[in-house]
C-alpha cells in the first residue's frame, strides 16, 4: 500500500513537473530567507563612491518584484494584443524588457516621492499603484480607466505620479518643478524625472539641468537609454553616449538596468544624494525594449530579430531574477510558475474587463476640464452647441 | 511509511505536500482516493493530464495595420509541434499593404496550425493558431469554439445608460452558433456578410458541420436568383433615434468594437449617418489618375467644325448593299488617318520638352466597357483598307468588352478617336489621353437644312447630313494654326472619301476594300491626294 501510494505521488508529480522532479520538489521545501548577491559596479561621474556592489534580497521582495516584472510584461503583451484586434487605438508604446527599471525604481523609493516619466509609462503606472484592469481599461477608452476613459495610453495619473507626457522631453523641466515644491515644502522628498536615449538630445533637459543645479533641486535625472530613439540607434544621434556625463557639471552614474536589485541599489543611492540636499544627480539606466518604438513600428527594420532574441536570452529582466532567486533558493521554479499563472489570470480579468466595460458616457465629454469649479456650460463645436461641466 | 522513505523526507512534510494547496495538490488528494477504488480506472484518470491542463494560447488573427479588416496568411514559419520562443516569427500575413510577419508574444510549443497557409481573407480576431507551454501535450489540444473576437455575451455589468432600444450588437455569427449547432468558416462569414445573408438559410456541408465557403456561394446564388430574400443577422438601424442624441453614441453598443464614426459594412448600406463606398476597379482608378493628369498638366485647345458626311453615307449604304458592313467611325479614322500622314506635325506627342514626331499612325478608338473607357489601337491605320479597319474595330472592341486586350493592343497610340454619336450626342468635348497631343470627338448626325445653289444657280434647299466633330488638342506641340488645318483638311478628305469611294464603287472597282494592299501600289486615294 505505501509503495503503492508513493509511486502514485510521484507519478503525478512527474506529471506535474514533466521531470524526475519530485525531489528537487522536496530538496526545496527548505526556503532561505534572504541571499547575497553581486550588483555590477556603476560607472561613476563626478562622485567618489558610488552604490553598493552588493546587497541582500529577501525572499518576499524576491517575490514582489518578480510578481511585479511579471505583471508589467504580461499587461505590455496584452496591450500589444488588444492593440492588434483594435480595441486599442492610436499611440500605444510598449516597455517590455524595460520592467527592471519600473520595479528597480519603485523598490529605490517612498511611496511619497514622486515620478514624473515620457509616453512609455506603462510599467510606471503600474508600479505606482495603478491596477491592470484601470490601465487596460484606460488604453481601451472605457470608463473603468484611471482617467476615466478620456486620456488614453499617454495620459494616465496616480497619486504622486504625473503621467504619461506626449512631448519628447516635455517631463524635465516639470520634474525640476515637482522637485522645486519638494525642496520649498521641505519634505525631503525627490522626484524622479525620467526621459529616454532620444529625449537626452533636447534643450529643455538641459535647461532643466542647468536650474536643478543652480538651486540644488532634489531632482533625479533618469535616462532610459534602450539604445534606440525610435528607429535611431545612439550611435547616429548623440555625439556622447555617454548619457551619465550629460550633466556637465551634475554627477551622474550609469547602470545595468536589465538588473532589478542594480538598480534598486543605484536608485536607493541616488535618493539619499538627493535628500541630503546636494542638488541633481543624473543616472542612465542600460535597458532594452522588445517591441517597437511604438505599435505602428515593427521593430526590426533598424535592428536584426537576431539581436532582440539575443537580449531577451541574455539578459532578460524577469528571466535574470528568475535564476536569480531559485539558484540561491529564495524560491523554486514551480512557485514562480504559479505567480506566473495567477498573474496571467489576472491580466486576463482585466483584459475582459477593459473589453466589455461600457464606454464614458457623452454627456462627460466636458467634464474635468477645471477642479474645484462650480458647474459651468462649454461652448462646442459651433455656437449652439453646449456641453455641461462639471469638476 | 515506505513512502516517505521512498521520498526521503519525513511524513511532516508529505502531508504537507498532500495537503497544501493548489489545484494539482487537491488533485493529488482526489487521485489518492480514487486510487483506492478501482485501480485500473483511476491509474488512468491519474495519467491523463485533464486537470492539469492550462488553456492553450489562442493565436488571433492580428490588425497590422490601421486599415486593415482582414488578411491572408501566406506562410507558416513555424510547423506544429516546433518550439517557439517569445519574438521568434511565426508566420507571414498579408494586409491590405505589405507582407508583415506575426510574432510570437510567449515561449511555448506551436499546438495547432487552424487556418492553413494560403487561406486568404480571414477576418480580425479570427483563431489562427494555438500554442501551448512547453511540457503541456500539444498533440491533443483542443480547439476552442468561439472563434471570433471576445464574444459580448458576457453582457457588462453596468447597463447601458441609453433610453434607446437597444440595436442587438452586430454580433459575430459564430459566438451563437458556437454555442448552438454550427460554426462558420471564416470565408463563409465573409461572404454572407457582404451579402447579408443568413447562415441558416443554408445547410452546412463542411467536415464536423462547418458552414463551408461553398454553402455561402450556393446561398447568394439563390439570392441572385431571386429565391431567398436578404435577412439581416441583425435587424436595421433605428430607424428614427426616439431621443434626438448623435447616433454614434447610441448606434453601437458599448461592449463590441467602438466604431466611431460609424462605419458602412458591404450588403447594409444607408444605415444612419453612413455613406456607401463603393470600391473602384483598378481600370477605373488608373483612368481616374491619367485624365487628371491630363485635364490638369495639358493646355487643352478646341477646334469645332461640322462636316457634311452626305457622300459617306452614300458610300456607306452602297457597301451595305455588296453586304460589306462598315459604319461612319470607320470612315472617320481612315480620314483622320490620311490627314495625319498629309499633316505630321500632328502626329506628334509631347515629351517633356518639346513635340516628338512618331513616325507611326496609329489611331486609339475609345470603347465603352462597363469597366471603364478603353482605347484599344488601329496599327498603321493610313495604310489599312476601309474593310481593314471596320475589322479590326470589331475585333478589339469585343476584346475590350470581355476584358481580354493585351497592353501592347491599347498601350501607346498617336491620336485618339472618341464616337458618342451613337449615344445621342450632338457634339461634346474629349479629354486628351497623354503622352497623345490630340483627340477627335465625333458627334451624332443631324439633317440639317441648307440654303445652297445648284447647277443653274437657283436657291435651293437641300438637306444635309452634318456631323459636329471637335479637337481637343495640346496647345504646346499643336497650335490652333494647325489645328485648324487639321480639322478643314480632316473634313475635306472624308468627303473625298466618300465621294471616291462612290465613283469606285460606281466604276466597279473597289480596291480600297480589298485587305492587305501593300503600300507600293497606287491606291484609290494615293491618286486624289497630293503626293507626300
Amino acid at each position: 500500500m505505501r509503495k503503492m501510494l508513493a509511486a502514485a505521488i510521484s507519478r503525478v508529480l512527474s506529471g506535474v513537473t514533466q521531470k524526475p522532479a519530485s525531489r528537487v520538489l522536496v530538496a526545496s521545501c527548505n526556503y532561505s530567507n534572504d541571499a547575497m548577491f553581486a550588483i555590477k559596479k556603476c560607472d561613476l561621474y563626478r562622485l567618489e563612491e558610488g552604490p553598493p556592489v552588493t546587497t541582500v534580497l529577501t525572499r518576499e521582495d524576491g517575490l514582489k518584484y518578480y510578481r511585479m516584472m511579471q505583471t508589467v510584461r504580461r499587461m505590455e503583451l496584452k496591450a500589444d494584443q488588444l492593440y492588434k484586434q483594435k480595441f486599442i487605438r492610436g499611440f500605444c508604446h510598449l516597455c517590455d524588457g524595460q520592467e527592471a527599471c519600473s520595479v528597480g525604481l519603485e523598490a529605490g523609493i517612498n511611496p511619497t516621492d514622486h515620478v514624473i516619466t515620457s509616453y512609455r509609462a506603462h510599467g510606471l503606472c503600474y508600479t505606482r499603484g495603478l491596477s491592470v484592469r484601470s490601465i487596460l481599461a484606460e488604453l481601451t477608452g472605457r470608463r473603468g480607466g484611471c482617467a476615466k476613459g478620456k486620456g488614453g495610453s499617454m495620459h494616465m495619473y496616480v497619486k504622486n505620479f504625473y503621467g504619461g507626457n506626449g512631448i519628447v522631453g516635455a517631463q524635465g523641466p516639470l520634474g525640476a518643478g515637482i522637485a522645486l515644491a519638494c525642496k520649498y515644502k521641505g519634505n525631503k522628498e525627490v522626484c524622479l524625472a525620467l526621459y529616454g536615449d532620444g529625449a537626452a538630445n533636447q534643450g529643455q533637459i538641459a535647461e532643466a539641468h542647468n536650474m536643478a543645479a543652480l538651486w540644488k533641486l532634489p531632482c533625479v535625472f533618469i535616462c532610459e537609454n534602450n539604445l534606440y530613439g525610435m528607429g535611431t540607434p545612439v550611435e547616429r544621434a548623440s555625439a556622447s553616449t555617454d548619457y551619465y556625463k550629460r550633466g556637465n557639471f551634475i554627477p551622474g552614474l550609469r547602470v545595468d538596468g536589465m538588473d532589478v536589485l542594480g538598480v534598486r541599489e543605484a536608485t536607493k543611492f541616488v535618493a539619499d544624494y538627493c535628500r541630503s540636499g546636494k542638488g541633481p544627480i543624473v543616472m542612465e539606466l542600460q535597458t532594452y525594449r522588445y517591441h517597437g518604438h511604438s505599435m505602428s513600428d515593427p521593430g526590426i527594420s533598424y535592428r536584426t530579430r537576431e539581436e532582440v532574441q539575443n537580449v531577451r536570452r541574455e539578459s532578460d529582466p524577469i528571466m535574470l531574477l528568475k535564476d536569480r532567486m531559485v539558484n540561491s533558493k529564495l524560491a523554486t521554479v514551480e512557485e514562480l510558475k504559479d505567480i506566473d499563472v495567477e498573474v496571467r489570470k489576472e491580466v486576463e480579468d482585466a483584459a475582459q474587463f477593459a473589453m466589455t466595460d461600457p464606454e464614458p458616457p457623452l454627456e462627460e465629454l466636458a467634464h474635468h476640464i477645471y477642479c474645484n469649479t462650480p458647474a459651468f456650460e462649454v461652448r462646442g463645436a459651433n455656437q449652439w452647441i453646449k456641453f455641461k461641466s462639471l469638476s | 511509511m515506505a513512502a516517505s522513505w521512498r521520498l526521503g523526507c519525513d511524513p511532516r512534510v508529505l502531508r504537507y505536500l498532500l495537503g497544501s494547496g493548489g489545484c494539482r495538490r487537491l488533485g493529488l488528494v482526489r487521485g489518492a482516493s480514487g486510487w483506492s477504488f478501482g485501480r485500473g480506472a483511476s491509474w488512468r484518470w491519474l495519467h491523463s493530464t485533464q486537470w492539469l491542463r492550462v488553456d492553450p494560447i489562442k493565436i488571433l488573427m492580428p490588425s497590422l495595420s490601421p486599415t486593415m479588416e482582414e488578411g491572408n496568411i501566406v506562410k507558416w514559419l513555424k510547423k506544429e509541434g516546433e518550439a517557439v520562443s517569445a519574438g521568434d516569427a511565426l508566420c507571414e500575413i498579408e494586409t491590405d499593404k505589405a507582407v508583415v510577419t506575426l510574432d510570437a508574444s510567449d515561449d511555448g510549443i506551436l499546438a495547432k496550425i487552424v487556418v492553413e497557409e494560403g487561406s486568404k481573407n480571414i477576418r480580425l480576431g479570427a483563431l489562427i493558431g494555438l500554442l501551448v507551454e512547453e511540457g503541456e501535450d500539444w498533440k491533443h489540444v483542443e480547439i476552442p469554439k468561439d472563434v471570433g473576437p471576445p464574444s459580448p455575451a458576457s453582457k457588462p455589468s453596468v447597463p447601458c445608460p441609453s433610453p434607446e432600444p437597444q440595436i442587438s450588437t452586430p454580433v459575430k455569427k459564430e459566438h451563437i452558433p458556437g454555442k448552438l449547432q454550427f460554426r462558420l468558416s471564416p470565408a463563409a462569414r465573409n461572404i454572407l456578410e457582404k451579402h447579408s445573408l443568413d447562415a441558416s438559410q443554408g445547410t452546412a456541408t463542411g467536415p464536423r458541420g462547418i458552414f463551408t465557403k461553398e454553402d455561402a456561394l450556393k446561398l447568394v446564388q439563390l439570392k441572385e436568383t431571386g429565391k431567398i430574400t436578404e435577412s439581416r443577422p441583425t435587424p436595421a438601424p433605428l430607424a428614427t433615434p426616439a431621443v434626438p442624441l448623435p447616433p454614434q453614441a447610441m448606434a453601437t453598443p458599448p461592449y463590441t468594437r467602438p466604431m466611431i464614426p460609424p462605419v458602412s459594412t458591404p450588403g447594409q448600406p444607408n444605415v444612419v449617418g453612413t455613406f456607401t463606398e463603393i470600391p473602384a476597379s483598378n481600370i477605373r482608378r488608373v483612368i481616374a489618375k491619367r485624365l487628371t493628369e491630363s485635364k490638369s498638366t495639358v493646355p487643352h485647345a478646341y477646334a469645332t467644325t461640322d462636316c457634311d458626311l452626305g457622300a459617306v453615307l452614300k458610300a456607306r449604304q452602297s457597301l451595305v448593299r455588296d453586304d460589306i458592313k462598315v459604319s461612319v467611325n470607320d470612315f472617320i479614322i481612315k480620314a483622320a488617318a490620311v490627314t495625319l500622314k498629309q499633316m505630321p506635325d500632328v502626329n506628334v506627342s509631347w515629351d517633356g520638352e518639346g513635340p516628338k514626331q512618331l513616325p507611326f499612325i496609329d489611331i486609339s478608338v475609345a470603347v465603352a466597357t462597363d469597366k471603364g473607357l478603353i482605347t484599344p489601337i488601329i496599327k498603321d491605320a493610313a495604310a489599312k483598307g476601309i474593310r481593314e479597319i471596320a475589322d479590326s474595330v470589331k475585333a478589339l472592341s469585343k476584346k475590350a468588352r470581355d476584358g481580354k486586350l493585351l497592353p501592347e493592343e491599347y498601350q501607346g497610340g498617336s491620336f485618339s478617336i472618341s464616337n458618342l454619336g451613337m449615344f445621342g450626342i450632338d457634339e461634346f468635348t474629349a479629354v486628351i489621353n497623354p503622352p497623345q497631343a490630340c483627340i477627335l470627338a465625333v458627334g451624332r448626325f443631324r439633317p440639317v437644312l441648307k440654303l445652297t445653289r445648284d447647277e443653274e444657280g437657283n436657291a435651293q434647299l437641300q438637306r444635309h447630313q452634318l456631323i459636329t466633330v471637335t479637337m481637343s488638342s495640346d496647345s504646346r506641340v499643336v497650335d490652333d494654326e494647325l489645328a485648324t488645318s487639321f480639322t478643314t483638311i480632316g473634313t475635306s478628305t472624308g468627303l473625298k472619301l466618300g465621294a471616291d469611294l462612290n465613283t469606285q464603287s460606281q466604276k466597279g472597282l473597289c480596291w480600297c476594300l480589298l485587305p492587305g494592299i501593300p503600300r507600293k501600289q497606287t491606291t484609290w486615294y494615293d491618286s486624289t491626294l497630293p503626293t507626300l
